[in-house]
């Protein structure tokens, strides 16, 4: 009998909740996403996804090897991290330079800083920043989804997105500049810089809402990341206060610009949709592992993040900014949490 | 039942499973005498007993059998007729091992003790006894905090010229999950609970009283209110309904809700001039300063899927587990844990001749499944920093970096992370997505923080 009875350190229940549940809810997140990207891209999705969370895996399994760790495959850290760095990229990237972008993140920026929970850098921008440094144009080539123009952009839009298609053939009159142009945030740099008609952009608010719009995999539809997001949101997987500051802080460092030149900069709500500002409210800053602990510190974080994302788009050079936002933030997390060291319910200790 | 829903509350905390099932709709059982008992000399706070009997000398119902003249104590005494069999080192549920007496019961003369409950009634004044007997009795007869941590009663209710009480709040709150004991006492016994909180009050000079229960125990809330309604005007005394959330009944967090104040980090709660007592133990103080006896039985829950007879026994303090397990019929083949209190805080037993003390509320017997569900079965990973934990902690600390601190041997670095302030109520580790022991951690870290002190002098 006695032997039977075992002995551990209360409390003896827990709740039904597991690492591997918290990513694998993000993964089920994100199908909304998967299905929209493969929808717009076709095959071209498929196999940069699907490429990306199998050299993930793979790299993963062997550093695990190599570190005489056990297999944390099962964690799916590895597979959430493949399919946030296969969204961030751009469907024409050839599947070799997607293989070593994987392998980079879980190898440098995971791994190495000492496997899930240690990294500083979230892996899948790191990885990013990494082959935008590396790879140069192929990072920025956008294809124009294959269903562009037939399913969803009827009416106004079309007439839009011919005019600024248009535009962009004369601005650069060649087309290689005209297929680095497609994505709606450059298309409002360009704008910015007096280059296009800024109402015209503004026009693209729901284009970019439903999808089919050029940009990165995971891009391109609003309403499928919305979906996936929602469904953090009530599952609790992900507490509402990082997307809240980061879209709140976009919202108004954008409105700021644009009522002080509403010709000139587009409208808050084509911003907050387009490019990679919903994804990287929903899931990319959301990353536990890289934001800060406690609520104060997660309220900075995310309010850094949009006012830096916006930052770059309207005022750098790149027209988008969520990679170095996060990164940037990502590095300040520390000192956040440093910063928000929390105070006990009763005040602090008189005696020590 | 007409639903009650309690609005007052304290940030943080968690909702495990209620599974008050087992024992709700049982009514106290007396449980048989059983042949042999061990009373521990260390079942409070304060300074251990030394024992006042030697070896084979003969022992009666009530008598004092263990003393200590320090301030915070409380004095033992034996619940049965009986013999001395021996003094020795005994199982201790919480600290291991303590010195305690082994009484044999006689074999005729025991018969076992019944509840006073049915001697109260409408017609009490507490205004007959003086505060300073009422004091005396409660001393006299042993009385600790029943609910947990077991601290002398008398210290709590006497008056103490630097720290004036105001308001005294009865825990009714029962935030434990499995157990059901102060719910029982609350439905059958609420004549004798009243009194008891008069004559608390009366004797620790306040007048406002608050009476905290969880919403999820309609039925209390009901009779205590309704007992105090027909007792008409008997001063400022109100029933309280709270949100059903862990750790409710923690002293600090009751404070909170009902009265909206913090109870200071590293204080008690009297310097903020409150008193708090539980609802068994008012109980406690009735019978003893009313009937004069001592504290030598209470009501303990025998809960779990894996016990053939759950419910709520008055038993005598001392009766071993494996006496009370086998007068609830045994265990069932799945047992896979006995835990002396609730699953959250309670203190998992190898030994199961430990016996239980003032403060043992309840046996929970879990089963292998529900064992490996919560502890074996699910991976531990590294900490993920999703920041449950903190948002969990109702002292609102840093669970994660204390425990983190303390594996990695940081003892300064837990304390700057206000260890001590830690209350231990298990929220962080129910929480944990990556199944980490936290509040295992902060617990050894405490330890260890007391024997460096030690070492140091
Ligand atoms: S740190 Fe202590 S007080 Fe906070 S939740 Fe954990 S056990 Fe409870
Ligand atoms: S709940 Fe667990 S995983 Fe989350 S921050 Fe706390 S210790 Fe880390």
């Amino acid at each position: 009998m006695l032997s039977k009875i075992t002995v551990s350190p209360a409390p003896h229940i827990s709740q039904d909740l597991s690492t591997r549940g918290v990513m694998g809810d993000v993964i089920i997140a994100l199908v909304p996403a998967i299905a929209a990207a493969v929808w717009f891209f076709r095959f071209q999705a498929v196999w940069v996804i699907a490429t990306c969370v199998l050299s993930c895996m793979a790299s993963e399994w062997i550093c695990n090897i190599i570190r005489k760790k056990p297999n944390s495959l099962g964690d799916l850290s590895a597979i959430l991290t493949g399919l946030i760095l296969a969204f961030s990229l751009p469907p024409t990237i050839p599947l070799w330079a997607a293989a070593i972008g994987s392998a980079f993140a879980i190898v440098i920026a995971k791994m190495l800083f000492g496997g899930l929970g240690c990294n500083v850098f979230n892996p899948a921008m790191a990885a990013r920043a990494f082959m935008a440094a590396s790879l140069g144009a192929l990072m920025t080539t956008w294809t124009v989804p294959a269903t562009m123009g037939e399913v969803h952009c009827k009416g106004q839009e079309a007439n839009a997105l011919a005019a600024i298609h248009a535009e962009n053939t004369y601005d650069g009159s060649n087309g290689e500049i005209a297929l680095t142009q497609a994505t709606p945030l450059a298309w409002a740099k360009s704008a910015q810089k007096g280059k296009a008609d800024v109402q015209l952009v503004n026009q693209m608010v729901k284009p970019t809402f439903y999808g089919g719009v050029g940009g990165c995999l995971g891009e391109t539809s609003v309403l499928a990341l919305l979906i996936g997001g929602v469904y953090l949101l009530i599952r609790k997987t992900i507490s509402f206060h990082i997307p809240a500051a980061v879209l709140i802080a976009a919202a108004a460092f954008v409105g700021i610009f644009y009522l002080i030149s509403p010709d000139k900069y587009a409208n808050p709500a084509f911003h907050l949709f387009s490019g990679g500002m919903l994804i990287c409210a929903f899931f990319i800053a959301t990353d536990p592992v890289t934001a800060p602990l406690s609520v104060k510190g997660m309220w900075i974080f995310g309010v850094g993040v949009g006012a830096l994302v916006m930052l770059i788009r309207l005022i750098g050079e790149l027209p988008e900014g969520v990679m170095y936002a996060v990164l940037i933030m990502n590095a300040l997390t520390p000192l956040i949490d440093r910063a928000c060291k929390l105070m006990p319910a009763g005040g602090k200790p008189n005696v020590s | 039942m007409a639903e009650i829903r309690g609005k007052c509350t304290f940030p943080g905390g968690a909702h495990p499973p209620e599974n008050k099932q087992f024992g709700e709709n049982c009514p106290v059982e007396v449980a048989t005498v059983p042949k042999q008992v061990s009373i521990l000399l260390s079942q409070h706070i304060g300074a251990p007993c030394e024992p006042l009997v030697a070896k084979r000398e003969a022992v009666t119902v009530g008598q004092v059998i263990g003393q200590s003249d320090a301030f915070v104590s409380a004095p033992i005494h034996s619940p049965i007729n009986g013999t001395v069999k021996d003094i020795a080192l005994l199982p201790h549920p919480v600290i291991g091992r303590t010195m305690g007496i082994i009484i044999d019961a006689d074999a005729e003369n025991n018969t076992p003790k019944q509840p006073v409950n049915a001697r109260f009634d409408k017609d009490f004044n507490p205004t007959d006894f003086t505060p300073e007997k009422i004091c005396m009795s409660v001393r006299q007869a042993g009385l600790v905090g029943m609910g947990g941590a077991g601290f002398p009663t008398q210290v709590k209710i006497e008056p103490n010229p630097r720290l004036e009480k105001k308001v005294l709040i009865i825990n009714g709150c029962e935030c434990e999950p499995f157990i059901t004991c102060d719910y029982r006492v609350m439905l059958e016994w609420v004549w004798q609970v009243i009194a008891g909180i008069r004559l608390a009050a009366h004797a620790a000079g306040v007048n406002k009283i608050r009476i905290g229960i969880e919403d999820n125990k309609p039925e209390a809330i009901k009779i205590v209110s309704d007992t105090i309604e027909q007792l008409g005007n008997i001063g400022d005394i109100q029933v309280v309904p709270l949100k059903t959330k862990y750790p409710q009944g923690g002293e600090r967090q009751l404070i909170k809700s009902i009265l909206g104040k913090t109870v200071p980090t590293g204080s008690i709660p009297p310097t903020i001039g409150v008193c708090v007592l539980n609802v068994a133990t008012c109980a406690a103080i009735a019978e003893a300063v009313i009937v004069g006896n001592p504290l030598t039985h209470r009501i303990v829950t025998v809960s779990g899927c894996a016990i053939s007879k759950p419910g709520n026994y008055y038993v005598p303090i001392g009766m071993r587990v494996e006496d009370l397990i086998e007068y609830c019929g045994g265990l069932t083949e799945t047992a896979a844990k006995v835990i002396m209190g609730g699953p959250m805080m309670g203190f998992a037993i190898a030994d199961l001749s430990t016996p239980l003390t003032k403060t043992s509320g309840a046996l929970t017997f879990l089963t292998k499944a529900a064992v490996t569900r919560a502890k074996y079965e699910k991976q531990v990973t590294a900490c993920i920093r999703c920041g449950r934990c903190l948002t969990a902690c109702p002292e609102h600390l840093n669970p994660t970096k204390i425990a983190h601190a303390v594996k990695y041997n940081k003892l300064d670095l837990a304390k700057d992370y206000y260890l001590s302030a830690c209350m231990e109520c298990g929220c962080c580790s129910f929480v944990c997505p990556a199944n980490i022991e936290i509040t295992g951690y902060i617990k050894t870290g405490k330890i260890l923080d007391a024997r460096a002190k030690k070492r140091l002098g």
